[in-house]
């Protein structure tokens, strides 16, 4: 009973993606093969333009690969069909992105919500996301606009909107991108605690390499292809 | 789902209301251009109802005013089976009552044999007297008459007072309301004393309108009339004038539908001599509602061409709106996207959002329609009135709705060609 369910791991093999834009193509990722092992803090790290964001796209199944494929527990996702794609999203991946996370007309509670907005938002729902935006803090904040809240105020209604669906897989693209240090440093801390508390596996991709704690795996891409995935001090 | 497609319209009021507006200004023209249509048709319908016998009139005259038939006629047609009563009708246009020009609405001297009228089982207007006497036979050869009631309220005068009528002092002895604009126009006076007043025929009569006993079907009694009079000539007394206007807008318009009804039948008037040739035409309420269904039929294709233009301009400026704001909101629909919802949910949010213009479009524009009828029917009581029925406001209230609809689904299936992730990744 209590036996602890195996997170299971990202297989990624051969991933290529090319975007095609008039006569010019664009090679984003130029095979990668590497592994996310389940349950681990995955940052990615790279220059601009090395593919990272491509790469987190395409694990979200926001995005279909060129060639190569995603397994994540035994499921093909970039096989996946459309309506699965979309189910897969709502239910079982957290996106936060650096900035746009959420919807201006809605508010911060009414955000944490949206992704159940077309199947319909049960009272026992909106229970839960009440109890996680006092969790990240925003309890006096629920019924604010996005535009009433700071940038760490907004990604922190990202986080709890990720924690809802409590998520095997959180994908972050610079979620402190915009945020000073201190900030950037708690936001950073919800997202672990994310992986503590709910046995998520947690893809970061940042260009501050300051928020890397032992233990952590890092994954380096550079033009579109893997230079290495370690863990510090391997 | 439709809380948050409202929050996104009330988010951008003046657009939403710009949208709106146009839209409910469509629907509200569509709801007064029909509403004419039903007003008239209504009318109509009442009219007929309230005359169930049949009309008897000069093959080709849109009115019994411009037709003429031989007096003696009516010996012959009384000998048919199936009739009771045949009453014929002298018709004249009134030209000035009290010294004033009558122009709109229209008056007629409506001459009547007060000893056969007598004998019918409904009458239009003996039926209708609110004040007064009926026509008797003391009034035979007197300048005597029974006028409507819109016409006395006009002249100021009552039961026993004088009217100047064609520069005719008429006594008033009774006082009739239809309640019906092509009826209350009426004169009613002897027969025999409106032709010695406008020196008509003795001779001749404008019109029959026979009533049937019963005893045989109205389509029946028809036909027998019709070989009756077969082959038949009436001395022209001059053109069967359709051109001519009564300025009333209505009567010109009920003129202008009689002689589109009977564009196909006027060749037959050129053939007077012919043996088959039919010099009258018989009408039944029946016949009439039907002619009148098929102008009907026409004039709701021709309102569907006015408000079809409306409706073009309304409908693309939901789409206008609807695609202004998806383009705006790309960035949104990528969030949405992360967040597992798919094309439809999203296709879905925008037509709720265009559905729920359309649905406000078309309350308000029913409410003005409804409104302007209103105001127009209690401004000019004694014009047309216009009737925007339930059914046409229930119509136009779903039209409106799947305006609304509609005019979302392109904007929504646009938005799902833009990508909506290349946004989310610039910033
Ligand atoms: N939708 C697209 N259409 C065309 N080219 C694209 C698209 N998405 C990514 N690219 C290209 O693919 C390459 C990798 O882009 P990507 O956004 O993954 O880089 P990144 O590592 O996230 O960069 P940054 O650190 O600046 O965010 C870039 O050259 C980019 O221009
Ligand atoms: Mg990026």
């Amino acid at each position: 009973m209590n036996k602890p369910t195996p997170i299971p791991a990202i297989e990624i093999e051969e991933l290529t993606k090319e975007f095609t834009i008039g006569s010019t193509t664009v090679r984003a990722l130029r095979g990668v093969t590497t592994t996310v092992s389940g349950g681990s803090f995955q940052f990615v790290l790279g220059p601009s333009g090395s593919g990272k964001s491509t790469l987190l796209y395409l694990l979200g199944a926001l995005d279909r690969p060129t060639t190569g494929s995603i397994t994540i527990d035994g499921r093909k996702i970039n096989e996946l069909s459309r309506d699965d794609q979309d189910r897969f999203r709502r239910h079982e991946v957290g996106f936060v992105f650096q900035s746009f996370n959420l919807l201006g007309n809605l508010t911060a509670i009414e955000n944490v919500l949206a992704p159940f907005l077309p199947i319909g938002v049960s009272a026992d729902l909106r229970q839960q996301a009440d109890h996680l935006i006092e969790q990240v803090g925003l309890g006096d904040r629920r019924h604010h606009r996005p535009r009433e809240l700071s940038g760490g105020e907004q990604q922190r209604v990202a986080i709890a909107r990720a924690l809802l669906k409590q998520p095997k897989l959180v994908l972050a693209d610079e979620p402190t991108g915009e945020l000073d240090h201190k900030t950037g440093g708690e936001v950073m801390g919800y997202l672990r605690r994310l992986r503590e508390e709910q046995g998520a596996t947690v893809v970061v991709v940042t260009h501050d390499e300051s928020y890397i704690e032992p233990g952590d795996k890092i994954l380096r891409l550079l033009d579109g292809e893997v230079v290495s995935n370690t863990q510090p001090g391997e | 789902m439709w809380r948050f497609a409202i929050q996104n319209l009330v988010s951008r009021p003046l657009r939403s209301l710009l949208a709106l507006a146009g839209l409910s200004v469509a629907i509200a023209g569509m709801v007064g251009l029909f509403s004419v249509a039903e007003g008239i048709d209504r009318m109509v319908t009442d009219t007929f109802s309230r005359i169930p016998g049949l009309a008897m009139m000069q093959t080709g005259a849109p009115l019994p005013l411009f037709s003429r038939m031989p007096a003696g006629w009516a010996k012959e047609i009384e000998q048919l089976d199936g009739v009771r009563v045949v009453n014929p009708e002298v018709w004249s246009r009134v030209n000035v009552i009290e010294g004033k020009r009558v122009i709109a609405p229209p008056r007629f001297l409506f001459g009547t044999n007060i000893a056969t009228r007598k004998k019918l089982e409904t009458d239009v207007y003996r039926d209708a007297m609110v004040d007064g006497r009926f026509l008797d036979g003391t009034d035979h050869n007197q300048l005597h008459a029974v006028i409507s009631r819109q016409i006395a309220e006009d002249n100021n005068v009552g039961v026993d007072d004088k009217l100047s009528i064609n520069g005719d002092d008429f006594r008033i002895v009774g006082i009739y309301h239809c309640g019906q604009l092509m009826l209350d126009v009426s004169i009613i006076v002897d027969i025999d004393l409106l032709r010695r007043q406008i020196r008509f025929d003795r001779d001749s009569v404008c019109a029959y309108y026979i009533e049937p006993d019963g005893t045989v079907e109205n389509d029946v009694l028809v036909k027998q009339i019709r070989e009756l009079f077969k082959g038949r000539e009436i001395q022209s007394t001059g053109n069967i004038a359709g051109a001519i206007a009564t300025g009333h807008p209505l009567i010109d318009l009920l003129l202008a539908i009689q002689n589109w009804l009977a564009g196909g039948t006027r060749a037959s008037t050129d053939m007077a001599t012919d043996a088959d040739a039919e010099p009258i035409e018989v009408r039944t309420a029946n016949d009439w509602a039907e002619r009148f269904d098929e102008f009907s039929t026409d004039l709701n294709l021709f309102l569907g061409v006015m408000t079809g233009i409306g409706v073009v301009i309304a409908v693309l400026s939901i789409i206008n709106t609807m695609l202004m704001s998806v383009t705006e909101r790309i960035i949104e629909f990528g969030i949405l996207k992360a967040n597992g919802w798919g094309r439809r949910d999203v296709v879905m949010l925008i037509t709720c959002e265009s559905a729920v213009l359309g649905v406000a479009g078309g309350v308000i524009g029913c409410l003005l329609g409804w409104i302007g009828t209103d105001i127009i029917n209690s401004t000019w009581p004694d014009r047309l009135q216009l009737y925007a029925s339930p059914s046409l406001l229930a119509f136009s209230l779903i039209f409106s709705t799947t305006l609304g609809i509609g005019g979302g689904l392109y904007p929504a299936t646009w938005a799902m060609r833009l990508s909506p992730m290349e946004a989310i990744r610039r910033g």
